[in-house]
């Protein structure tokens, strides 16, 4: 019982310091804080998945966050119909061309003997499919990105509502996961990291560049959102009516309202994950799981295909990052791919899983709070205390401004502090695995 | 699970970020601990030693081993009798409880492992007793770490024990076969010119013929005048050559006496060497 | 004619560009590798290293430039290298006492490590961060070329012209030098051959009396001088951006796999692998094509196999496509 009392008091903490922010700051930012913490909540629990539970390390979070953020262009943006009728089917030709010289070239590796001879033709399938694929592909890209450029220059999506997105992120991060997980899991050791840390970049640099797909760094904005448009309840007057029944403030509440409605959204998905990586943690699945992952030897002799059940949790674990990906990108509207970054959504989400506690659903929801919330605080908390250390300084010493200029650079360095901190004096997380 | 959470890696496996190969178990100790006289008695004796591995059970119960200058001393026992424990407890990878270790009138029970071998003590473990990696020179080279004299004529000395590894000394040791590789493990571990020689197993996985070769230059090196305390599984050839012979039994001794007294010892040829 | 012109249009975007960066992907990658080999894990913290040894250099730069002092026509960094290096390796010994060190006593499994290196990356980041800012700076002096375009053509007759810029040779010959120390110094002497055998069998390297923490010291301390020396010669070639550092570790990984991580030799190869498949594959080749091929055949377009905002993608698919074929890396087995 005494555990569960903790575990209810670091939770009250986080939620308390989110309050705090509201009262103390705005209401605005606290929400916000809360929204991208319930998101990163998600994210944590995909990569809990993989690393408490199997083992697994996962360094291309950023990869799996961002075709998620695809996801939502490629569903919810209208297509763009002189796009398609300039060289749409070009590029899905093209596209089919390339999928069709890789699937040739793995035939061709896997029926033929070793020999210098499959050598021979695998370059030739792989470099003649390669020149082809660019000769279909490139006239088609051309064509697109010319429709229009400053405002569209690509596909479009399928216009369909925006809620889909999320799990068609996920059903992506997943296809690129069983690519990954195929290649990168093998049976005696693995070499899943580097092949999640290339992936992701991989992906990263199709986005900022194919900008037939969705516009690359030009950004698409003003995607289709799940809940009403704030200026379009301003103009409800029944809304406006019983907001100011309520004594409120019509535009303030209705920012609060759409943003507060994003958190119910994210919280439901967030609930309802949390609650599925509960019970799997506690089927015959989840045993199985631990059982691999605490002797792998053992669970071998036993019958189980410990390389398809990795697989299956890294595939799994990459959907649920994808889908957060998509919540995001649906939440701020826009897909950014150039705002995309490792340090952001590889590593703190790594943080946030080790300072949780591995291995715990609830510490990788906690820890993702906590760890959102420092975040976002510690630019602020930080230019107060060097403002507090520099106050006896003239405020034309040299030191004292690039002090205060440097202080949005305190949050790497206190994330960093913070993980070694929790691995060395409380290793487990705040709440350990039991 | 390990108790350590810093032990614990989740099965990781991921040969692209770690790397487990070569990775040592032991713990390090630097030249921690004291030694105070103690003469009289065998050259090198481990007295009613009485321990277990960390906060385990014990494995030893009131054991004792002895050699002295210019012989061999054989453990032999049932597999788990705790034969290699008990040099081990020698050695000082163990905790031994009660009991004492004590080289050439010096008790040296609180020393490291490392620090026994700076006091003369070589040791040649069963498995990854090389460094595969390296050429058979540097395997001595690295032997001979401790010493900052000239080490060349010890060298020499090695290779006229063992020809075959002058022959291949620029050749990396994980590519000799196995008996060679025994004596690039035997021959590193003499190039700190020991005062006696702990050898656990060293004729295990090899053929019979490989053996009797091994066995040949065991006595050699003992002719030197180094003593020699060995375990061995192959009980008979083993007494054979010993002058002295200890069998363990549950980690206790069971039966003591000169080679030839155990080899002709019913009792012991009954329950031991198989008739 | 057409051949030498073609040829010399090779050396000068090609060649000249993949070798002097393949020469910094390896002093690199041979940090990465040292650190694998012999503390057992990757060190994501190893581009950050870079930054924070150049750093210092430039910041020492500066100081001598104030000073009056210069180098001729050699840029004034290789003075305030030396001192670069030293504080990279205070940087990393003290990481090491207050970090790693722990770790190493609690047994702890390489895979903690490579979460403890995280930790050490962000802390690294926001420190070079903090102290020069994330902006670019540029700190080249001296001479530009050794060789100009306008020089070549004049003095060969050819069309193309072939460029050397002084940080390329810089880069080249400060490549070749440090390579055969260090692999003089692993294996010719007795703290490099300590440093192969405590690689090769912790246990055993302990039993012959090697002190496993003079032997971590001196892994820190070649890995300081590799790392600083690496990001100095990067910085000046191009210039120097912290987050551009932090990004390297990517092809930096990739050389060191690519070649078989914890071997220096694999991660030499590996360096000039992902450079020369970064370079080749995201040049356009219209230029040497079009000396080479007969008038009718000579190609429209650019001939650019992939632009080049793919090179960090191509690195990968480079070393994806060597684990899937050899995933111990091309020089596999042997380690440091």
């Amino acid at each position: 019982m005494n555990e569960t009392v903790k575990n209810v008091g670091l939770f009250a903490l986080v939620g308390a310091l989110i309050l705090l922010t509201g009262v103390m700051q705005s209401w605005n930012t606290a929400v916000l804080i809360l929204n991208m913490g319930l998101i990163s909540a998600i994210m944590a629990i995909g990569v809990n998945l993989q690393w408490g539970f199997a083992g697994l390390f996962n360094v291309g979070v950023m990869g799996f966050v961002a075709l998620g953020g695809l996801a939502v262009v490629l569903t919810s943006m209208p297509p763009v119909k002189e796009a398609w009728a300039a060289g749409g089917l070009r590029i899905v030709a093209g596209l089919l061309l390339g999928a069709a010289t890789i699937a040739a070239a793995v035939v061709v590796n896997k029926r033929m003997a070793k020999s210098g001879k499959r050598a021979i033709v695998m370059i030739v399938i792989l470099v003649g499919g390669f020149f082809l694929y660019r000769g279909v592909l490139d006239p088609g890209v051309a064509a697109v990105e010319a429709v229009n450029p400053a405002s569209t220059g690509y596909l479009g999506g399928l216009g369909l509502p925006v809620l889909l997105a999320w799990p068609v992120g996920g059903l992506l991060a997943a296809g690129a996961a069983w690519l990954v997980g195929k290649t990168a899991l093998g049976l005696r050791s693995d070499y899943l990291a580097i092949a999640t840390l290339g992936i992701a970049e991989i992906i990263i640099a199709i986005m900022k560049n194919e900008d037939w797909l969705a516009r690359g760094v030009k950004n698409v904005v003003g995607l289709p959102r799940p809940l009403p448009y704030e200026i379009d309840l301003q103009q409800d007057p029944a809304f406006v009516d019983r907001v100011t029944s309520l004594g409120l403030d019509p535009v303030t509440a209705s920012t609060m309202y759409v943003k507060l409605g994003y958190s119910i959204l994210f919280l439901v998905v967030l609930l309802i994950l949390l609650w599925m990586a509960q019970m799997a943690l506690k089927s015959p699945w989840g045993r199985m799981m631990r059982a691999i992952r605490d002797n792998e030897v053992a669970a071998e002799a036993m019958g189980k295909d410990v390389t398809a059940r990795h697989l299956q949790v890294f595939i799994i674990g990459s959907a649920i990052c994808g889908l957060a990906g998509a919540m995001m990108t649906t939440l701020d509207g826009q897909l950014t791919p150039g705002t995309y970054q490792p340090l952001r959504f590889t590593f703190l989400i790594w943080v946030m899983v080790i300072v949780g506690g591995s291995g715990n659903n609830f510490g990788a929801v906690l820890g993702a709070m906590l760890i959102w919330f420092l975040w976002v605080q510690v630019e602020p908390i930080g230019l107060w205390l060097l403002q507090v250390l520099t106050s006896g300084m003239a405020d034309t010493n040299p030191l004292k401004q690039h002090l205060l200029d440097s202080a949005a650079h305190m949050r790497l360095l206190t994330m960093g502090l913070i993980l070694l901190l929790v691995l060395r004096f409380s290793p487990r997380g705040l709440i350990p695995e039991k | 699970m390990s108790d350590n959470p810093w032990q614990d890696d989740r099965g990781n496996k991921d040969a692209t970020i770690t790397r487990k190969e070569g990775m040592g178990q032991a713990t390090v100790h630097a030249g921690e601990g004291q030694t105070h006289p103690a003469p009289g008695g065998p050259f090198l004796i481990g007295e009613k030693m009485t321990g277990g591995y960390g906060k385990g059970p014990d494995i030893l119960h009131d054991c004792t081993i002895s050699v002295d200058r210019g012989e061999i001393a054989v453990i032999v026992g049932p597999n788990g009798a705790g034969k290699s424990t008990a040099m081990k407890a020698i050695f000082g990878m163990l905790d031994v409880r009660s009991g004492s270790v004590r080289l050439d009138g010096e008790d040296i029970t609180d020393l490291s492992p490392q620090a026994r071998v700076v006091k003369g003590m070589g040791f040649v473990p069963q498995t990854n007793n090389i460094f595969t990696s390296m050429t058979v020179e540097e395997n001595l080279e690295m032997g001979a770490f401790i010493r900052t004299d000239d080490i060349s004529e010890t060298m020499e000395q090695v290779y006229d024990l063992f020809p075959i590894l002058r022959e291949k000394r620029r050749q990396a040791a994980g590519e000799l076969s196995g008996g060679q590789r025994q004596q690039v493990a035997v021959g590193r571990a003499l190039m700190t010119r020991p005062k006696v020689l702990m050898l656990d197993e060293p004729t295990a996985g090899v053929s019979p013929i490989v053996m009797d070769e091994l066995f040949d230059r065991i006595i050699e090196v003992s002719r030197t005048g180094i003593p020699i305390l060995m375990v061995e599984q192959n009980a008979r050839q083993a007494l054979e050559i010993a002058d002295k012979g200890y069998v363990l039994v549950q980690g206790r001794n069971a039966y003591t006496g000169s080679g030839k007294e155990l080899l002709s010892d019913p009792e012991v040829r009954k329950s031991f060497l198989g008739g | 004619m057409d051949f030498l012109n073609a040829l010399v249009a090779l050396s000068n975007f090609v060649l000249i560009p993949a070798i002097t960066y393949g020469s910094q992907l390896a002093l690199g990658a041979l940090g990465v590798t040292l650190i694998y080999g012999i503390l057992r894990f990757s060190n994501f913290a190893h581009g950050d290293t870079m930054a924070f040894g150049t750093m210092v250099t430039i910041l020492f730069t500066w100081w001598l430039q104030s000073m009056g002092w210069h180098l001729g026509p050699l840029p004034t960094a290789l003075l305030a290298l030396p001192l670069g290096i030293l504080g990279c390796i205070a940087l990393l010994l003290v990481t090491d006492r207050l970090v790693y060190r722990f770790y190493r006593e609690q047994k702890a499994k390489p895979v903690i490590l490579v979460i403890v290196s995280m930790g050490v990356m962000f802390i690294m980041n926001g420190l070079v961060r903090f102290i020069i800012g994330p902006d670019d700076q540029r700190f080249a002096d001296g001479t530009r070329f050794l060789v100009t375009a306008r020089e070549f053509k004049k003095a060969t007759g050819l069309n193309e012209g072939l460029a050397l810029k002084a940080t390329q040779g810089i880069t080249i010959v400060t490549a070749v030098v440090v390579v055969a120390l260090l692999f003089w110094f692993l294996n010719r002497t007795r703290t490099g051959k300590s440093m192969r055998a405590y690689s090769d069998n912790e246990d055993l390297a302990l039993l012959s009396g090697i002190n496993p923490e003079r032997v971590v010291m001196y892994t820190w301390m070649i890995v300081a001088a590799l790392a600083t020396i690496a990001g100095v010669l990067y910085g000046l070639d191009k210039s120097f951006k912290p987050f551009v550092y932090f990004q390297l570790l990517l092809p930096i990984f990739a050389s060191a796999i690519v070649g078989g991580l914890g071997n220096p030799l694999g991660a030499i190869a590996g360096g000039f692998i992902i450079a020369f498949s970064e370079v080749t594959i995201t040049y356009a080749w219209k230029k040497v094509l079009v000396y080479l091929m007969p008038e009718p055949l000579e190609p429209e377009g650019l001939v650019q196999l992939l632009s080049t905002d793919y090179k960090f993608a191509v690195s990968f698919v480079i070393l994806l496509i060597v684990l899937l074929f050899r995933p111990t890396g091309i020089f596999k087995g042997k380690a440091v």
